[in-house]
């Protein structure tokens, strides 16, 4: 056995994963299950969610929620028998301007990038330590942030409020959680090959953009990101709590 | 979708490896299959250490060398063939009161953890670069930084101004050597159990203060730190450069 170099093992752990039906979330899904994880998918889109539960065929349940009805997650949260890891991913973004920013995009990101994060991370946090040995075998929360919870970008004035906030979010909760042995940490991915981001990238000046601002020159992948967060929330970076793994390509270093 | 720790047909150097946290990453680097060239100072030392690497049928090379000797290091990099990975290991730390500081120890520190850091870092990344497919095979150095690279603490001002030097001489590099797809990092742990540290500990006001600064409220083992810089040298990390990956039990997050 190897004694330097832990091993990136969920065998036996219950992970619950937050807009598991498309791009990053559903990549952790399935990296997660690779290595020995029982998935419990949350999303929004119902033939979305069938597509993965036919992919991993075993040890995956899908709901099929809202995470901003708060009513309803907290009464599935509340059924389940048991987490061990949240990857709280579910979130959004709509660029506009800061001067031309719509109160309802204000409200919707609020809402979903802030709120419901907030809410998805107390309900599984409370359903975490409903399991009298959480303190020896430990837990681990890993919230979708965002380079852009470090720095700003354009057309990203309430995205970035949102992420900083989860990057604020994610340092308060590691503290306060240490002492049952969960640790919380933040991935925070430049742009990513999902489907979301391809459409930003498909405008040619946003993806000079982008690529000029990446030191590594290129876009990362959704493998990227689901390794990283594989990583956060297995046994492997046990003593790694309250920060930010920055997958980024450089972009922040500048 | 998961991308494991893997350096099969990977070569890296690790300085500072006799003991201590070099020495478990070289341990951990062999584990995930790679070759390892192993310096250090102390010759006695890095025979332990190429024992338990043959004993688990890992390659290793030793070089006994102090980094500071800048001719002698050139001299061994002439005897190897090809490097793809570089742990920036080697330092020291002289605890003192920054009103009692004396030039000496200021100097060696600087002289060690800063001088010797850069010239290591400067002739490996020369030797990665002669590998004529390096953009498309990829390399990799971790700087091994402190969560001292980040916070201050008492008795440590020359220990900070080094390892805070650190910090920026990684995010310099990785601008650079994004280029050729060489990723720069560094690792910022904790105090972790070493021999270094357990010295330290016999201090029970020391060791008291040291635990109620980590909000998991433990010491971090030399693995932890091992497999966070085995995750940074492999392609699992394939997108992160010019970052810190913070193993300090929430240290920082306060």
């Amino acid at each position: 056995m190897a004694k330097f170099l832990k091993d990136i093992n969920l065998k036996g752990k219950i992970a619950v994963v937050t807009g598991a039906t498309k791009g990053i979330g559903r990549s952790t899904a399935i990296a997660m299950h690779q290595v020995g994880a029982s998935i419990i998918a949350f999303g929004r889109n119902k033939n979305d969610l069938n597509s993965l539960k036919k992919k991993l065929k075993i040890r995956i349940k899908c709901i099929e929620c809202d995470v901003n009805d708060y009513k309803k997650i907290s009464k599935i949260i509340k059924n389940l028998n048991r987490i061990d890891i949240l990857v709280n991913n579910a979130g959004t973004n709509l660029p506009e301007p800061f001067l031309k920013v719509k109160k309802s995009s204000l409200e919707t990101l609020l809402d979903v990038n802030t709120k419901a994060a907030f809410n998805v991370a107390k309900l599984c946090t409370d359903k975490m330590l409903k399991l009298k040995i959480r303190k020896k075998i430990g837990g681990a929360i890993i919230n979708t942030s965002s380079m852009f919870g470090l720095v700003a970008g354009p057309n990203r004035t309430v995205y970035s409020m949102t992420k900083f906030g989860i990057e604020g979010l994610t340092k308060g909760m590691a503290v306060d959680l240490a002492k049952y042995n969960i640790r919380v940490n933040s991935v925070c991915p430049t742009f990513v090959e999902t489907p979301r981001a391809k459409k930003y990238l498909s405008n040619k000046a946003f993806k000079k953009y982008a690529l000029s601002n990446i030191p590594l020159g290129r876009i990362a992948t959704e493998s990227d990101i689901a390794t990283a967060i594989t990583f956060l929330s297995s046994d492997a970076s046990s003593m790694i709590t309250g920060s930010s793994l920055i997958i980024d390509g450089g972009w922040t270093a500048k | 979708m998961f991308k494991k720790i893997n350096l099969r047909s990977r070569t890296a150097l690790v300085t500072g490896a006799g003991k201590g946290l070099g020495k478990a990453c070289a341990i951990a680097l062999a584990e995930a299959g790679a070759k390892v060239i192993i310096i250090s100072r102390t010759l006695s030392d890095l025979t332990k250490v190429e024992k338990i690497i043959k004993k688990t049928k890992g390659s290793c090379l030793k070089f006994e060398c102090d980094v500071t000797d800048l001719n002698k290091f050139k001299s061994i990099l002439k005897k190897i063939k090809r490097l793809d990975i570089l742990v920036n290991n080697a330092g020291t730390n002289r605890p003192e009161h920054f009103t009692k500081v004396k030039k000496k120890n200021m100097e060696y520190l600087v002289e060690l953890n800063m001088k010797a850091a850069f010239n290591v870092a400067q002739l490996c990344t020369k030797k990665m670069v002669e590998l004529k497919n390096r953009k498309k095979a990829g390399g990799s150095i971790i700087n091994m930084s402190s969560q001292l690279g980040r916070v201050g603490a008492p008795l440590r001002s020359v220990y900070n101004m080094t390892k805070f030097g650190v910090e920026g001489l990684t995010r310099g590099m990785a601008l650079e050597l994004g280029k050729y797809n060489i990723r720069v990092n560094s690792v910022c742990p904790t105090f972790v159990e070493t021999p270094m540290v357990k010295a330290f500990f016999k201090n029970k006001k020391f060791k008291q203060q040291m635990l109620d600064n980590i909000p998991l409220g433990r010491a971090a083992q030399e693995n932890d730190v091992s497999t966070a810089v085995a995750f940074l040298a492999a392609d699992s990390s394939n997108s992160i450069t010019g970052t810190s990956l913070m193993v300090d039990g929430g240290w920082t997050a306060k």
